[in-house]
């Protein structure tokens, strides 16, 4: 087994419109994490998605799932024999019913999982005889899903499978999905702009914007690094930049200079008392704050 | 399950073609008699063959003169030509895989793109061999009730002339809807070029994809237009071709 369920390099894609959809993503996916992949609309992840499954050709970079590239037509058959995945959209076959579609995609995984099959028809409450086109939003999610969990896959990928749901079933499916990663020890990989749901069961997490990478690690790891310092002043706030490593981004209102950073917050504060500060407070950052000030500040840069 | 799902998009449209070729091909020996009894007044009139449709009704008259010629001209000239032409655009048509609704789940199981092109190509180019083929099969069955006799060996070369020429509208079909994602441009597109291309060769006289189709060569002369079926079969694999390698390339 790797140490990498998804590697990818320098990964880039320029669709034949021009539209830079990736530029230059990296990521590392460890084997057996929960991997949230954070960012807004339009932030490349569902092209990331698509080169990962090899419906999409990347246009330059390295891209390898579960050891194998991803780019290659042979090796990405072989991904997707070993891979569960469930689309934004749900796109099933609408004629078909829920059992008709159950029987035709066990037919292409020889490691599928009766076993889980019948679990998850009865604990999501599947009509097996309605067709897939008369299910609700809800119930089309938990079918997608059924269909993806019962692969015997080692990865799941899994592109917005929350988007639109009620709270209850979003729960519902949330809590499903941690179990089946509990019981089955399959690495999930999981796209959403829904920070909650990320907060919530990932254990690694990704936030790309404009097609890159701009931060990756262990959850825990980065709610430890990031810090919020709140310094006041006793007149306006400096116009001077502090130096110290791990500032992403500064802002000013009268006596009040906030600033987000990465790490090293203890360094920040020295740089600020020396600067005269009248207080220096350093608070940690919510999942939330992490991706806005991030998101925000890679904004800044590329403008 | 490649091949069943390629079978699921496609299995209405051949059941719709078969049955509806099916009764014209019944209707066709029905409407014998009639046929028959009018053709001695018709023969009498004066025929203008300075004019395209004066030619072409001397020629209807000329050849229905056997039932072999009836059946050929209202068969495998008249309904078969246009009903199989549209059908084979019919079951061309409709990528199964698309960027539409269904296309991401097709795509994520475990079959490169290469094996849903070929079932979906084969699944459809066999069904309308079956068209081109079997309905004709009423012809030879029915006809001894009308007490005539048609031979299932023409029968065969119609069909098969019939097939590998109209396989290039099919394949036409099939590269276009590797362009456009939904099934009716395709269709009307192809339907267009073969409507064109019809009136071309029937107004102008040109020999063209739809004399191959016809057979009127081995009507007249009981020989196979091998240089006719050559190019149709070699224009329908370059369509083909070119519909895998734009789904080879494409992205979704």
């Amino acid at each position: 087994m790797t140490e990498f369920a998804i590697e990818t390099s320098d990964l880039r894609k320029t669709y034949s419109d021009g539209n830079e959809a990736l530029r230059g993503l990296t990521l590392q996916v460890p084997t057996g994490s929960i991997f949230g992949f954070l960012g807004k609309n339009g932030a490349g992840k569902t092209t990331t998605i698509k080169v990962l499954l090899g419906m999409t050709h990347p246009t330059s970079g390295d891209v390898r799932v579960l050891g194998l590239p991803a780019a290659q037509q042979s090796a990405s058959v072989s991904i997707r024999r070993r891979t569960g995945f469930v689309s934004e959209e749900k796109d099933l076959y609408d004629s078909m019913t829920v059992e008709e579609i159950t029987r035709f995609t066990a037919g292409f995984f020889p490691r599928w999982r009766a076993d889980l099959e019948v679990r998850y028809l009865r604990a999501f409450d599947l009509p097996v005889a309605r067709r897939v086109k008369k299910l609700s939003r809800g119930m089309r999610t938990k079918l997608a899903l059924l269909l993806a969990l019962c692969r015997g896959a080692d990865l799941l990928v899994l592109d917005e499978p929350m988007s639109g749901l009620d709270p209850a079933v979003n729960e519902e499916v949330l809590q499903a999905l941690v179990r089946h990663v509990a019981d089955e020890g399959a690495t999930v990989f999981f796209s959403s702009h829904q920070l909650a749901d990320i907060d919530q069961i990932a254990d690694h997490v990704a936030v790309v914007d404009r097609g890159r990478t701009v931060v990756a690690g262990p959850l825990d790891d980065i709610r430890a690094s990031y810090r919020r310092l709140q310094i006041v002043f006793d007149r306006d706030a400096p116009a001077a930049t502090l130096r110290s490593p791990g500032v992403i981004r500064t802002k000013r209102e009268g006596r009040v200079l906030t600033v987000f950073a990465s790490g090293g917050a203890e360094a920040i504060a020295a740089e600020a008392r020396a600067l005269n500060a009248a207080s220096v407070d350093v608070m940690p950052l919510t999942l939330k704050e992490i991706f806005l000030e991030t998101v925000n500040a890679s904004a800044e840069v590329e403008n | 399950m490649v091949w069943y799902k390629s079978w699921l998009d496609t299995r209405w449209r051949f059941l719709i073609g078969f049955v509806i070729l099916a009764v014209l091909a019944c209707g066709i020996v029905v409407s014998y008699n009639v046929s028959a009894s009018l053709l001695p007044e018709l023969s009498k009139r004066p025929v203008d063959t300075s004019t395209t449709a004066g030619r072409l009704l001397g020629e209807v008259i000329r050849l229905e003169q056997t039932y072999r010629g009836f059946v050929w001209v209202q068969w495998f000239r008249q309904n078969l030509l246009q009903t199989g032409t549209l059908f084979a655009v019919l079951l061309g048509s409709g990528s199964i895989l698309s960027s539409g609704k269904s296309g991401l789940f097709t795509l994520s199981l475990p079959a490169s793109r290469g094996e849903w092109m070929t079932a979906r190509a084969a699944t459809g180019l066999g069904e309308f061999f079956v068209l081109a083929t079997v309905p004709s099969l009423a012809i030879p069955a029915l006809s001894p009730m009308i007490g005539q006799h048609y031979s299932i060996v023409d029968l065969v070369a119609h069909g098969v002339c019939f097939f590998i020429a109209a396989a290039v509208f099919y394949s036409l079909a099939f590269l276009l809807s590797t362009i456009f994602n939904d099934t009716w441009r395709p269709l009307a597109i192809a339907t267009g070029i073969a409507c064109v291309v019809g009136l071309a060769e029937g107004l102008l006289g040109l020999k063209g994809v739809f004399h191959v189709m016809s057979g009127y060569d081995y009507f007249a002369s009981g020989s196979f237009p091998w240089a006719g079926l050559l190019s149709s079969a070699v224009l329908s694999a370059a369509l083909l071709g070119g519909a895998a390698l734009n789904v080879a390339r494409k992205d979704f």
